[in-house]
């Protein structure tokens, strides 16, 4: 949970190289060895391909932009998450078991992730089993068909997962956070949802059609597939077998989180044993690849606190206060929170350890970062890109998130462009702007024991 | 007459750094076109050599190598190097081997490389390093252990349970009391007597040339001259019936591992049909599991429920296993994910009476032709990466496989040749259903008990309509004898666990 960051986003900032017009072929890049393709069906589908070199190996990823956020109706917390359990569980042409015979036959290896701004759907195969999985796929998406039976049992598997995640403090934190620092905005609750609202999920059968009928439309869906493929070979596979897809995408109602005004403080005893842990959040902005100050946000979470920051030296190495310091600085569809994180070793040290997060939060507001450090981040950005693109899994699962927030490829560029412009006095701005005491959310978690 | 000596004295050189170069074992991983090198350097020591009261040793020093300062540069100046090429170094320990590994863009290969070999070859071991790494091991016992991952715990305490006086038994990262009596001392010994020039082989994958070859060579040759040796196989005892470890803990749900020693390794003929009857029997994480369809699919008790005959490390986490923790005595592992305390019962006398079912009746055609298909594709996914392309290689090593270079490809032809019989031939060969350790992570472990040794019956409700014939299978399921001996349940306390 805490382990996104910078990490992630920087590798995404800079697969700009990837970007390509609608249906034309890019040019060949600098960075990025692989062309990329955009299409959008008529139903408003958007199919992106990119092909790279795999063994044989193809990933094949759905990606519907409806997750936790989407869930505004009250008692229906944890519904996304749900639901993506449901759609293992077939359709009248191939019920769940034939599915998953059919999928098991090919040696796919298939699941499934919700996040709070999207849901996603993946595959690993072989490129001969990919006209079959694209008739799978496309059927469940469209003729999804459960009884009321199979729905009540997969709700028994989602509150193990609930129970499941349960034993970690982590859970306990984040839940308590997001409960603080959001109080109209649907990311409020976490992605697995309430306890509650879990429990009452078997009584929920008719609000799931209602769900999948609501969200589960091609204007809502991008479908990437990366590796071993020719585009044009696959283009007319996928408009035959996702072009009757009919639309009808009904929008959620998601309240917008009112300008928090002060600072919210708060406290969380998790049931069990546990070092203590800190959480110092910030209300952020969406992401938005040319927004300047988004951008140097994310390098400042880098930069103030990442593991190369002069806090992470004293607090980590030299002091030893902290188990880890951590800054998770996400894109969201919405302004979330930019977080960070730290596991304090000594209960007596946490006001310590805040304290240290608060000034060097004021010291980025006051004080210019050096020009080598922002350059140094930029070079690390460029090469984590270059180093982690070597898979289509894993140039699937990191382009998969910046599609999912931007919709587009190109989105990447944009960003890329705009990292390529941050100067110190823009890190120095996206401080002022949101290292603020009244955008300020912490949380603090202490054991039982 | 001095040109003489010269040349004498120069060739004495060149010969003895050859023989010396021809002692260092390789295995090499080359890729042309990837733009990286990845670098494995496994040096034949893990937690087995690990002395009395010093668990965790081998841990700990390798953690001295790669998360701590060397002679020439503090831990925060490495740090501070390898930010802007976005690598970094590591290591990897288990029972019997370690592996120092990274990787870097070609680019940055000078850079990268110095500082991976000065790790290797001249860690600072200073005491503010060794107090932070202690530390988090301390704490990954005391709270994420004990605490925050059942599963985890679970897993954990079966190793030691079955591998009980053996070396294999302690956790890897120590128990509370070795690492308080750890010294700095004991790591400098330690790392004296294993990271010596006789006790490592090279692993190097990606784009590298022959250069780096030799060059990484002759650099590890300046490694100690100690000669170290390694413990026998663990000779671990046979067990008798069902014997139960239940660890104590205020717990919602209840995690439960159960397995047995297993005597087949990756070198061994019967290797891939008994990996068959496992990848059909409980493939990790995967819905093609036979355990998850009963357990988790159709009666939805939990959330996953899979198999092993090696050792899958960080299973919460990973979808496929990691290589570099091969074992020369391996178990039969079974993991059920948590269920309600009030489904243990049921869920444990599920798992085994499935378990029963396939010893006594082996596989049905249908299923091994399924599985057979399945695996041929699926085990591509095993190793993606270079990086975990050169770890596979590296096992084949260890075990002896000769792969020709390429354990996945290996394994698919294997699996081409298999027949039914084989794999149930394997399955009566090495799988049983009688002598079992389990290791239960519960609540009022007490109550558990009296209601295992009393065969209780334990029948379970579903809130949904339930198919005829899985209701009809409950009722076997919930009276599924199972012979339990009260002296064969031991109870913990959670925080004894690694305590000593």
């Amino acid at each position: 949970m805490v382990r996104f960051t910078i990490v992630i986003f920087g590798l995404i900032m800079l697969i700009n190289h990837t970007a390509a017009i609608s249906k034309e072929k890019t040019k060949e890049k600098k960075f990025f060895p692989y062309t990329t393709y955009t299409e959008t069906l008529q139903n408003g589908l958007k199919v992106i391909l990119i092909p790279m070199p795999s063994d044989g190996l193809v990933s094949y990823y759905s990606i519907v932009r409806t997750g936790s956020r989407d869930e505004y109706e009250p008692g229906h917390t944890g519904f996304a998450h749900f639901f993506e359990h449901m759609m293992f569980r077939g359709t009248k042409k191939y019920p769940g078991n034939v599915y998953d015979k059919l999928v098991i036959s090919m040696g796919a290896d298939a699941n499934a992730y919700t996040t709070d701004d999207y849901t996603c759907y993946h595959l690993s195969i072989t490129k001969d089993n990919l006209e079959k999985v694209m008739e799978l796929e496309s059927d469940r998406f469209q003729n999804l068909f459960y009884e009321e039976s199979a729905f009540k049992t997969e709700s028994g598997a989602v509150y193990g997962e609930y129970r499941k995640g349960k034993t970690s403090p982590f859970f306990w934190i984040w839940e308590k956070l997001l409960s603080s620092a959001f109080t109209k905005h649907t990311y409020k609750h976490t992605t697995i949802g309430f306890e509650e609202d879990i429990k009452a999920m078997p009584t929920m059968y008719d609000y799931s059609i209602s769900f999948f009928n609501r969200y589960y439309r091609p204007e809502n869906v991008i479908l990437l597939i990366v590796g071993d493929i020719t585009p044009k070979e696959i283009m007319p596979m996928i408009k035959s077998y996702y072009g009757g897809w009919k639309k009808g995408y009904i929008p959620p109602k998601v309240e917008q989180e009112p300008k928090q005004v002060s600072e919210i403080v708060s406290e969380v005893i998790y049931p069990g044993k546990s070092l203590p842990i800190l959480s110092v959040a910030y209300k952020g902005s969406p992401y938005d690849p040319s927004d300047k100050d988004v951008l140097s946000a994310f390098l400042l979470g880098d930069l103030a606190f990442g593991e190369n920051s002069a806090l992470y030296k004293k607090l980590y190495i030299n002091e030893q206060k902290v188990q880890y310091l951590e800054p998770q600085f996400e894109r969201n569809r919405d302004p979330f929170l930019w977080i960070v994180w730290a596991m304090v070793n000594d209960e007596k040290d946490l006001d310590y350890v805040k304290s240290q997060i608060l000034s060097t939060a004021e010291f980025y507001k006051n004080n210019l970062v050096s020009k080598t450090e922002l350059e140094n981040l930029k070079k690390r950005l460029k090469y984590m890109y270059l180093m982690n693109l070597d898979t289509p899994a894993k140039v699937a699962g990191i382009m998969a998130n910046e599609i999912a927030i931007s919709t587009t490829v190109e989105s990447v560029d944009k960003s890329f462009a705009t990292i390529e412009k941050i100067t110190p006095e823009d890190i120095q701005n996206a401080a002022k702007k949101y290292f603020t005491t009244e955008q300020r959310t912490i949380v603090t978690l202490k054991g039982k024991m | 007459m001095k040109t003489k000596l010269f040349i004498f004295i120069y060739l004495f050189i060149f010969l003895s750094q050859l023989i010396m170069a021809n002692k260092v074992e390789k295995v090499l991983f080359p890729v042309k076109d990837d733009p990286t090198v990845s670098f494995r350097v496994w040096f034949k020591v893990g937690s087995q050599n690990d002395p009395e009261g010093k668990e965790g040793l081998a841990y700990i020093t390798a953690k001295m190598i790669t998360e701590a300062s060397t002679r020439n540069n503090s831990y925060e100046k490495i740090l501070e190097k390898l930010y802007p090429i976005a690598s970094s170094y590591s290591e990897k320990v288990d029972k019997e081997m370690t592996v120092i590994y990274g990787r870097t863009h070609k680019d940055n290969l000078d850079e990268f490389y110095k500082l991976f070999v000065e790790a290797i070859l001249s860690p600072a071991f200073n005491e503010d390093d060794f107090k932070r790494i202690k530390t988090n091991a301390i704490n990954y016992i005391q709270n994420d252990l004990r605490y925050s991952n059942d599963e985890e715990l679970g897993k954990a305490a079966l190793y030691g349970f079955v591998f009980e006086g053996t070396p294999y038994s302690h956790l890897t990262n120590g128990t509370i009391e070795s690492l308080n009596n750890m010294t700095l001392d004991d790591v400098r010994g330690f790392y004296e007597r294993y990271y010596n020039r006789f006790n490592f082989v090279i692993g190097l994958g990606g784009g590298y040339d022959e250069k780096l070859v030799d060059r990484l060579e002759k650099d590890l040759s300046a490694l100690g001259d100690l000669r170290s040796q390694s413990p026998a196989k663990p000779n671990v005892q046979p067990i008798q019936g069902y014997n139960f470890l239940m660890i104590e803990k205020d717990a919602d749900a209840t995690a439960i591992s159960f397995g047995f020693p297993v005597n087949i390794l990756r070198n061994d003929e019967d290797f891939v049909a008994l990996w068959v009857f496992n990848s059909w029997f409980g493939e990790h994480r995967n819905q093609s599991s036979h355990l998850y369809q009963v357990i988790r699919e159709k009666r939805g008790l939990n959330y996953g429920d899979y198999s092993y005959i090696e050792t899958f490390l960080n299973g919460g986490q990973r979808n496929m296993p990691e290589p570099n923790n091969p074992r020369r005595q391996q178990i039969f592992e079974v993991w059920i994910r948590p269920v309600q305390n009030q489904h243990r019962h049921f869920a444990l006398r599920a798992a085994l009476r499935e378990l029963k079912k396939v010893v006594d009746n082996g596989m049905t055609n249908e299923d091994f032709e399924l599985t057979k298909k399945f695996l041929y594709s699926y085990c591509l996914n095993y190793a993606q990466t270079t990086m975990d392309k050169l770890g596979y290689q590296i096992d084949s090593k260890f075990y002896g496989v000769n792969d020709q270079g390429n354990y996945i490809h290996y394994f698919r032809n294997k699996l081409n040749l298999l027949k039914l019989e084989d794999v149930n031939r394997a399955i009566k060969k090495y799988i049983q259903y009688d002598n079992i350790k389990f290791a239960i992570v519960t609540k009022n472990a007490e109550e558990f008990k009296e209601e295992l040794v009393n065969n209780v019956p334990s029948p379970i409700t579903y809130t949904s309509e339930v198919d005829e014939s899985v209701l009809k299978e409950d009722s076997e399921i919930q009276v599924f004898p199972l012979n339990i001996d009260r002296e064969k349940i031991k109870i913990v306390k959670v925080d004894e666990m690694f305590q000593k």
